[in-house]
């Protein structure tokens, strides 16, 4: 197991305290029979074709000012918060020319993040994965031949991880790189859907995707598909399927996730409009307000000036 | 691919020939090309196989340990997939070269054999929730000439077909520690069942087309593929006879840079799917021969000097 010396890792044999809770040990049915209500609802009362709303109040652009481009994007209790940072220069001799530019991506989980355990700081499998993931996602949709031997640095930072954060970073870094204005083919959304059982789920919560893939002799279709859609192409950009589900439940998913993205799109349209909106208001009340003080400074200088020819 | 080049005309060349399902080998779209398995190569290892996919080149060997089960599933065994490779390969997996290749494949192996319909990890458990059995999947790259995921998925169905996990004799609790004892007898063990293993099936698109078992030039001329993992039917894997079941995709995701309309994904899942069952049915019969000649004795070991 990769560490690193330089931080305090705490203890190495600690346990979470939530081991010996009753809650840990509980298995599938009994999972399963907690997770829609009588009235067919789930336990955060959205229907199952419900997907969390990206709540455009919250969710905002331009939120990092070092970075070039910053996105923080909130799906109730998944936050995510993204930078993108100017193109730099590949160097190194053993590296060749490329002639496409580098997308370089990191996905981090914070480490108070997850429910379930701690996640240390030296990034694991998990991050790996889904740090490839989201460079599969967004390679296809950057103008990579605009800058060639450049690479861009993306970095997505989970806060809170409550379900679909996969598409939560790729939103989020969608967000971020049209705030950054680096040239893309598209606008990306991605959606996520879990499958419990036949139950197509969209949108779920850490609880459900952990359902979806918990280990059960059942032989019904259980599984996480995440999908990233390029809205006015009609591409997928990537499509993510674990878990096992058959070919005709696959291609359902499909189109439920195309229809979700579609939706999705016109929410991440909203935010980036406001942020334009915003920035074009900053931009005017800055104007006004070094205007009032260019009035002062100068009705100062002509009292100065009265004064001098006085004295 | 690594270290490969490939001018225009060779590029139009492959290409045109997709679009007329006619490719540079002499294949069609849909055919494999020629695959060599052999079990059982490596005596310190409890399962390995050596499987030679035109100029692919690959070796799997496992290795069963005794673990802790994860708090979480007590019930359950643990598997885990080691990708190395080697530098015999190509130069440019020297050092850290190769990692990058390696992970992905490791990840997509474990993503596929995540599911509980595709591997069963209960037959892994020795004592619930003090010991199970690990298996430790290492896969070496030997030679690469394209289509390492699929030639890997299928090597390491071979090995763990082969893989058998000694049989406990007894079972002593002392103050909490369990005390394992085995039998010495290396033939005193149980295969393990993995006919539901999963397969690996890339899809590289190439002009409009999609084909099947890419060779190391054809991957060179797409930007786009998808890789599918499509479980087994275990009646392939005995010879008893037990009911078919139904093959369900254990992992779909996609790799290079490109998108996908929806159609044309659907087509290349569906045109994955039976190219899988195809696969699956064809190594479960060569497997099955292959076991019946180590029984009968009449084995000729061919190793790597063929």
């Amino acid at each position: 197991m990769p560490f690193d010396y330089r931080r305090f890792n705490g203890p190495e044999d600690s346990v979470s305290y939530k081991r010996f809770s009753e809650d840990f040990l509980r298995t599938y049915d009994e999972l399963y029979k907690d997770l829609l209500d009588e009235n067919g609802k789930r336990k955060d009362g959205r229907a199952l074709n419900e997907a969390r709303s990206l709540c455009t109040s919250i969710s905002r652009t331009n939120i990092v000012s070092q970075a070039k481009g910053s996105a923080y994007v909130e799906l109730n209790k998944t936050k995510v918060i993204c930078s993108v940072f100017d193109p730099r220069e590949i160097t190194g001799h053993q590296n060749e020319y490329s002639w496409f530019g580098q997308i370089y991506c990191e996905v981090k989980f914070a480490p108070f993040s997850c429910p379930r355990k701690r996640r240390q700081l030296v990034p694991d499998s998990d991050e790996k994965a889904l740090s490839a993931d989201l460079k599969k996602a967004l390679e296809t949709v950057v103008r990579r031949d605009k800058f060639p031997n450049f690479q861009m640095d993306i970095f997505v930072y989970i806060l809170e991880h409550d379900g679909g954060c996969l598409s939560a970073a790729i939103n989020a870094a969608g967000l971020a790189l049209a705030d950054a204005v680096v040239p893309m083919y598209d606008i990306v959304s991605a959606s996520s859907v879990a499958i419990i059982n036949d139950q197509i789920i969209i949108d779920p919560t850490e609880a459900e995707e952990h359902l979806a893939l918990m280990y059960t002799d059942k032989e019904k279709n259980h599984g996480l598909v995440t999908m990233c859609f390029m809205h006015h192409l009609k591409q997928f950009t990537d499509f993510r399927q674990i878990g096992s589900v058959d070919a005709e439940c696959v291609l359902k998913v499909m189109d439920i996730l195309e229809k979700e993205c579609d939706k999705l799109m016109l929410v991440i349209k909203k935010i980036m409009v406001s942020n334009v909106v915003r920035q074009h208001n900053e931009h005017k009340v800055l104007l006004e307000e070094a205007k009032f003080r260019e009035e002062v400074l100068q009705s100062k200088v002509e009292e100065w000036r009265k004064l001098l020819n006085a004295g | 691919m690594a270290g490969l080049l490939l001018s225009r005309t060779e590029k139009v060349y492959i290409v045109n020939g997709i679009e007329e399902d006619f490719r540079s080998d002499g294949r069609s779209n849909y055919d494999y090309r020629p695959i060599e398995l052999e079990t059982n190569v490596v005596s310190h290892a409890s399962g390995s196989a050596r499987l030679r996919l035109a100029n692919t080149d690959i070796l799997v060997g496992i290795k069963t340990e005794v673990d802790i089960p994860k708090p979480e599933t007590p019930g359950l065994g643990k598997i885990e997939f080691f990708v190395d490779c080697s530098a015999n390969a190509t130069p440019e997996f020297e050092g850290r070269g190769g990692e990058q290749l390696a992970n992905r494949i490791s990840n997509i192996l474990q993503r596929a054999y995540h599911a509980s319909q595709a591997f069963n990890l209960k037959q892994l458990c020795i004592f619930e929730g003090k010991q199970c059995w690990k298996l430790y999947v290492d896969i070496l790259i030997l030679e690469c000439g394209g289509n390492l995921c699929d030639a890997v998925s299928l090597a390491v169905k071979a090995a763990l077909f082969t893989t058998r996990i000694p049989f406990v004799k007894a079972a002593l609790m002392d103050g909490g520690d369990v005390d394992l004892q085995l039998s010495d007898d290396p033939f005193d063990s149980k295969p393990l069942v993995v006919g539901t293993a999963p397969l690996l099936v890339t899809l590289c698109k190439i002009g409009n087309k999609f084909v099947v078992d890419p060779s190391a030039e054809e991957e060179f001329c797409s930007i786009v593929s998808v890789v599918i993992g499509v479980s087994g039917n275990p009646a392939h894997y005995t010879t008893e006879k037990i009911e078919n079941v139904e093959s369900k995709f254990t992992t779909i995701g996609m790799s290079g840079v490109g998108g996908l309309v929806p159609d044309t994904l659907k087509s290349a899942i569906s045109q994955g799917i039976v190219a899988a069952k195809c696969l699956d049915s064809a190594l479960g019969r060569s497997l099955l021969r292959e076991r019946q000649d180590i029984c009968s004795y009449k084995k000729d070991s061919y190793g790597f000097l063929k």
